[in-house]
């Protein structure tokens, strides 16, 4: 099993649950356990009943697990201080306020949300060292697939920059024949220096998701919910990333064959159609189905996770790596 | 002044002459060319990582706003000759010295 493990689908499906049954199992099993989670309505503080943030705290009641909740928000406004100190050192003041405008457009973006989100990814696999294992509950299918597709997307990007950049200084170098000093020098322009860097850390980020990475989607038996599953697996095997296997969650249980009431009835109904999509989604799917979780009465916390956790079909030990 | 200091005098100021009209004609505006063809690059790069500027929103700007201080500058004065300039025909009219 990977080192990171990946729980996706569409809002409302119980991503939630279902990883952090799946992190309380391998914190049961003895791996040292952090779930993070990346939905900006973050609810694994409501799961485990207490208050997570921007830094991985202790599970109480559950050895080995750890919790944090990636705040993009923050991670904005941080990014856009450091660059705001960096230029204070570095450009005159003359100019400051001209580029303060641009420092603040660029953070105020749609994509910065997104970036910033990204980085703080690669920050939590970059510092995962000290786990065994690291458990993402991820935002509904749409951004979290646009953010798996970032590192290629922003990589190839980054290198059209480099090589446009290049170009212009190996022209400002061949125009300084002769005594005149060239306006720009290759080596030490920091420029490249920082694009080189950023590329290196989206290198590592595809790698890190296409070799150390596992995904899972989490569904419904709903029409819905079995077609965005659908797409969802035919985007992440564009982006190269395979998915191992399917939890079907919320699945109406049965009633006993003596009750007979209005309710019953209905039970009984819900509980064949359910059954019926749990068929066509083994059938029509090629990934395998891991778990089947039944809809359960109340929200899933405390000793039903543990119930839950039992019901995946996860393997849970630590890579042989 | 000997007859051959006032050659050797001669020669040095024909050879600057010659070296001033040759840098004139050939070198110079060959410099200014590549110069000119280095500020275009520049300038295409700038717009790459800072597409926003302009209203056409770009997803790495907030990647590329770290560059920023280093570029502080070079970004001041693009941001001026973009909104400045009229045509690329303008532009590029520049190196001929009519």
């Amino acid at each position: 099993m990977e080192k990171f493990v990946f729980f996706g689908g569409k809002g409302g499906v119980g991503k939630t649950t279902v990883s952090s049954a799946y992190a309380t199992r391998c914190a049961d099993a003895g791996l040292d356990t952090l779930v993070v989670s990346t939905d900006p309505a973050h609810s694994t503080s409501d799961v485990f009943d207490q208050q997570f943030d921007d830094d991985p705290k202790p599970v109480e009641g559950h050895d080995g697990l750890w919790a944090m909740e990636l705040d993009p928000e923050e991670e904005v406004e941080a990014h856009m201080q450091e660059i705001k100190r960096t230029m204070s050192d570095q450009v005159s003041p003359s100019i400051v306020n001209e580029i303060d405008r641009q420092i603040e457009l660029a953070h105020r973006t749609p994509g910065a949300y997104e970036a910033a989100l990204f980085d703080r990814f690669i920050d939590v696999m970059r510092d995962a060292d000290e786990y065994d294992r690291v458990v993402f509950d991820t935002s509904p299918t749409g951004g979290t697939l646009r953010l798996l597709a970032l590192p290629e997307f922003l990589e190839s990007w980054i290198e059209r920059l480099v090589s446009k950049r290049a170009k212009s200084i190996d022209l400002y170098e061949k125009a300084a024949i002769g005594d005149k000093d060239a306006r720009r020098k290759a080596e030490e322009d920091p420029i490249i220096e920082r694009l080189q860097e950023r590329k290196e850390m989206f290198e590592f980020a595809g790698e890190t998701l296409r070799d150390d990475a596992a995904f899972y989607l989490v569904l419904n038996p709903d029409e819905l919910s079995i077609r965005e599953t659908d797409r969802a697996i035919q985007n992440l095997t564009e982006y190269g990333l395979g998915v191992r296997g399917l939890v079907i969650n919320k699945i109406s249980p049965e009633p006993d064959d003596d009750e007979q009431g209005r309710g019953a009835r209905f039970l009984r109904r819900r509980h064949e159609t359910d059954r019926e999509r749990v068929a066509t989604i083994r059938e029509t799917f090629d990934e395998p189905v891991v778990a089947e979780i039944e809809l359960r009465i109340e929200e899933i916390k405390g000793d039903l996770l543990e119930d839950v956790a039992a019901e995946l079909d996860l393997e849970v030990a630590a890579a042989t790596s | 002044m000997t007859l051959s200091e006032r050659i050797e005098a001669y020669r040095e100021y024909l050879m600057e002459v010659l070296h001033g009209l040759y840098h004139g004609m050939i070198e110079h505006p060959a410099y200014e060319l590549i110069e000119k063809e280095a500020e275009d690059t520049d300038d295409v790069f700038l717009f790459a990582c800072f597409a926003d500027a302009f209203g056409i929103p770009s997803p790495i700007s907030y990647y590329t706003a770290e560059l920023l201080p280093y570029l502080g500058e070079e970004f001041e004065q693009w941001e001026r000759r973009m909104w400045d300039r009229e045509s690329l025909v303008e532009r590029k009219g520049q190196q001929y010295h009519f």
